[in-house]
């Protein structure tokens, strides 16, 4: 039963190269927004409904800029709609 | 007829998942946490990688793609880097030539942990100081449910407060399953699940693999009940396979079953009722609080379904529900049987029996009196569809004759509670009857696409013709494989059918799970053979010019009225009709900010009436008998119905009597079927019951979902016969002899 409520969209934030000072801002942003989840050692996931994980990945990108991150990989996914499951 | 799995199970030759076995197979392993809540300092596998017999060490570093998972909100790890969350949590993984080798090779995997202190309740998740377990922290999900006047007064107020333990599915086989490497990159992977694409998309995500390079294929299903609907080993065993590029076989024991799956939610319920003196409700307030142990899981969904049902099956003009889940470093909870539904009924349930008491009123006539009625509308703003027969269901249990109440000075030991451990001979027994209703919904809610997939093909064989019915739907026992078969014999009147296995080279068809796969599966094999009658109307036409709107298939010919058209082999030669169709049931709507919204697709409704006798010095209890009234739409399959009615029913009175996950500093103290008790024959008593068919005009047949209902309402119902027969309030499940006795509040 439980897919119903999936989250509509998540987004992954990983920063290259690895960077403690920016990844730990990302991640504070990111539990600031109530959305946010570990999603692997250097990988930060906001997920949730669309509007908000869209704003939420604008001001966790924002921080971890600010704390010098260079590059920052960000795949998003939509995950709200039936399709993705038995698509063939 | 015959189910085809009955006979092999029966005998012992059904071959479960745990049966699998392929030549050069390795056997994997799971390395879990000790600890409920730790930081992991490092992990050293050096020295297991070195011994004989061991082809796989892994740990989070050898996850090629995404390094969590999860059904709604991906945030369980797939092995735990840095965190410890629960007990349990999967941290390494073995593959060996043996399972001893493997359990001897993570013997010498070295992990170095720091030990936290774990939050252990929801409520403790909720306290100021509290560890936030995630980034966001501890609070996953809160839905609000607002209706009518909140500040509503009424002249006859009742309050409680009720617990519900973390109940177990408890299914017979374990988790197991066998991953194949295909040589090229893919896996095969044969396993026993509730959902095989859901599990197929989570298993490609984390393999780095396009979904097309994973394959599952369902294996023998030893029961499921919402347990197997998240992933367990299935990632693990094609990360192994992939690793060690040899097939790997998985299988939990019991004792690793426990930490292996998700359990139904504990909750915590506190309930305020309002009502006039002729006993119309005024109001219902509720604070629900569950804890979704560590991980997400399906606790949005319960959370949802909680504040949805938790004014029961009545007319409630005003209504204020907070319903929230709460992250602990208890085992993660998700879905089971009637999830959300369940925890609120036995509390629901509860509150009209005192307010009953307080009005001076029939417990079954304050029911009746508020008994919701299609046209009202529910708190969440949904309109009450039919059919509803809520007042008719609790009019059927009230009326069906009780069981004969014979002295029980005397009594043959095994018809009194304690049976033959010479507990009471008779002596202060007391019986009650108590009775409750519940509801619940069928199908996936809240705007999700839900559908199903068939393909039916018609074939004329040696034997004659043959239809072949290809889904994704999970057979977990329930008989959904018979009602396949039977749709497609009623459906085009061939009675050779075979129903494939089913696998991923088909559409998904959803989880099997919301009492939805009669309704979905059984909908979208309907249709696909009504598909393939109007091509063989069309060929009828195009071969014969014969303009038919009704024909039927008797032995070999195409027949319409008693008169031959044309034999079937001519309309087919040696190829086949074959369709396949998507079955898409009505929409539903997410609830808005206040908990309104068009959120569920159907209602099914079940009343119980239980008699328990009552050890009253020992606290020992007897279930006599349990009545149930419930509306199914239409009965597919009358045994299999009734199956599933008992078999809820007891799922019911292990709740209300004996199933719990003891949980000590957020450890499980009773992993084992030893300590954790589910009923046996000993146990199940009697079921007396009477099914109503009200068709619901828009599914299939006017069928109803029938597998969560009967779980509902027989746990309250048990207990309200306790509290007849003690006085007692027994405001937590599962009831222990402690309780009744007077010995434990």
């Amino acid at each position: 039963m439980p897919v119903y409520e999936r989250a509509e969209l998540s987004a992954e934030l990983k920063i290259i190269p690895p960077q403690e000072e920016s990844s730990e801002a990302a991640r504070r942003a990111a539990g600031e927004s109530g959305l946010g989840r570990e999603a692997g050692p250097e990988t930060t996931m906001i997920s949730g409904g669309r509007r908000e994980v869209l704003e939420a990945m604008t001001s966790t990108i924002e921080a971890a800029l600010d704390a010098g991150a260079k590059t920052i990989e960000v795949k998003i996914e939509a995950e709200g709609d039936a399709p993705r499951f038995g698509e063939e | 007829m015959a189910r085809p799995d009955g006979v092999p199970k029966v005998k012992g030759e059904f071959e479960y998942s745990s049966d699998l076995h392929v030549d050069g197979m390795l056997w994997g392993a799971t390395l879990r946490s000790p600890h409920p809540h730790a930081s992991i300092r490092s992990i050293d596998t050096s020295e297991a990688e070195t011994m004989a017999g061991v082809f796989a060490v892994l740990t989070h570093e050898d996850v090629p793609g995404r390094k969590v998972y999860g059904m709604e909100v991906p945030d369980q790890p797939v092995l735990a880097w840095k965190k410890i969350r629960y007990e349990g949590e999967a941290v390494a993984l073995v593959a060996a030539d043996h399972p001893e080798t493997a359990r001897r090779a993570m013997k010498k995997i070295s992990v170095d942990y720091e030990v936290l202190e774990p939050v252990t309740d929801a409520e403790a998740a909720m306290a100021e100081d509290a560890p936030n377990l995630h980034l966001s922290g501890n609070l996953l999900r809160r839905v609000d449910v607002r209706h009518g006047d909140p500040r509503a007064t009424a002249d006859v107020v009742v309050t409680g407060e009720y617990e519900v333990g973390m109940q177990d599915q408890a299914f017979l086989g374990p988790e197991s399953g066998l991953a194949v490497p295909d040589g090229e990159g893919g896996v095969d992977l044969y396993i026993s699940t509730q959902w095989l694409h859901v599990d197929r998309d989570q298993v490609a995500e984390s393999l780095d693999l396009s979904p097309e390079m994973v394959r599952l294929t369902l294996s023998g299903v030893g029961g499921a009940f919402g347990g197997r609907e998240d992933l367990s080993m299935q990632i693990h065993a094609c990360m192994l396979a992939l690793h060690a590029s040899r097939p790997v076989k998985m299988v939990y024991d019991r004792e690793e079953s426990f930490y292996g799956h998700v359990h139904r939610h504990p909750a915590k319920m506190r309930y305020e009722h309002g009502a006039n003196t002729d006993g119309k409700l005024i109001y219902v307030r509720a604070n629900l609080i569950f804890d979704g142990g560590a991980y997400a899981s399906s606790s949005n969904a319960v959370c949802l379904n909680a504040a949805t049902f938790a004014c029961g099956p009545y007319d409630v003009p005003n209504a204020r529900i907070e319903s929230l889940m709460l992250y602990t470093n208890n085992p993660p909870c998700g879905a089971m049987r009637g999830f959300g539904a369940v925890q609120v009924c036995f509390a629901h349930e509860a509150q009209m029996d005192q307010l009953a008491s307080a009005l001076g009123m029939d417990p079954v006539e304050l029911r009746i009196r508020n008994a919701i009625e299609p046209g009202m509308t529910f708190p969440f703003g949904q309109e009450v569809p039919y059919p509803a027969p809520v007042r008719e269901i609790l009019d059927r249990v009230k009326a069906m004759p009780l069981p004969e109440e014979n002295e029980t000075m005397g009594r043959d030991l095994r018809e009194l509670p304690g049976g033959v451990s010479n507990a009471t001979h008779g002596e202060g027994v007391k019986r009650g009857v108590g009775y409750a209703v519940g509801f619940k919904n069928i199908g996936f809610s809240a705007g999700f696409d839900d559908y199903s997939t068939a393909r039916v093909s018609l074939s004329v064989e040696d034997s004659g013709p043959l239809v072949r019915v290809h889904t994704a739907a999970v057979e977990v026992g329930q008989g959904l494989v018979m009602v396949q078969a039977q749709i497609a014999r009623t459906e085009l009147g061939v009675e050779n059918v075979i129903v494939e296995t089913a696998d991923t080279r088909i559409g998904s068809a959803g989880s099997t799970s919301a009492s939805r796969q009669s309704y979905v599966t059984g909908g979208a094999v309907k249709q696909a053979c009504e598909a393939v009658r109007e091509r063989i109307f069309e060929r009828v036409h195009e071969e014969f010019g014969e303009e038919v709107d009704e024909f039927s298939i008797s032995g070999e010919n195409i027949v319409v009225d008693g008169r031959v058209i044309a034999p079937l082999v001519e309309l087919l030669g040696e190829g086949n009709i074959e369709e396949t169709v998507e079955f898409h049931h009505r929409a539903t709507y997410p609830l808005d900010e206040d908990g309104q919204g068009d959120v569920h697709l159907q209602y099914a409704f079940a009343a119980h009436r239980a008699v328990v006798e009552v050890d009253v010095e020992l606290g020992l209890v007897r279930v006599v008998e349990v009545a149930t009234a419930q509306d199914v739409g239409k009965v597919i399959n009358p045994l299999a119905l009734e199956g599933q009615i008992e078999g809820g029913i007891a799922q019911g009175l292990g709740l209300a009597l004996m199933e719990e996950i003891r949980i000590t500093d957020a450890k499980i103290q009773n992993a084992s079927f030893t300590d954790y008790l589910i009923p046996t024959i000993l146990d199940m008593p009697p079921v007396r019951m009477e099914i109503l068919e009200l068709a619901d005009p828009e599914s299939p047949y006017g069928l109803k979902g029938v597998g969560e209902p009967p779980t509902i309402a027989s746990t309250p119902a048990i207990v309200a016969a306790l509290r007849d027969a003690t006085g007692k309030k027994l405001t937590r499940i599962p009831v222990r002899p402690e309780h009744i006795a007077g010995l434990e509040a």
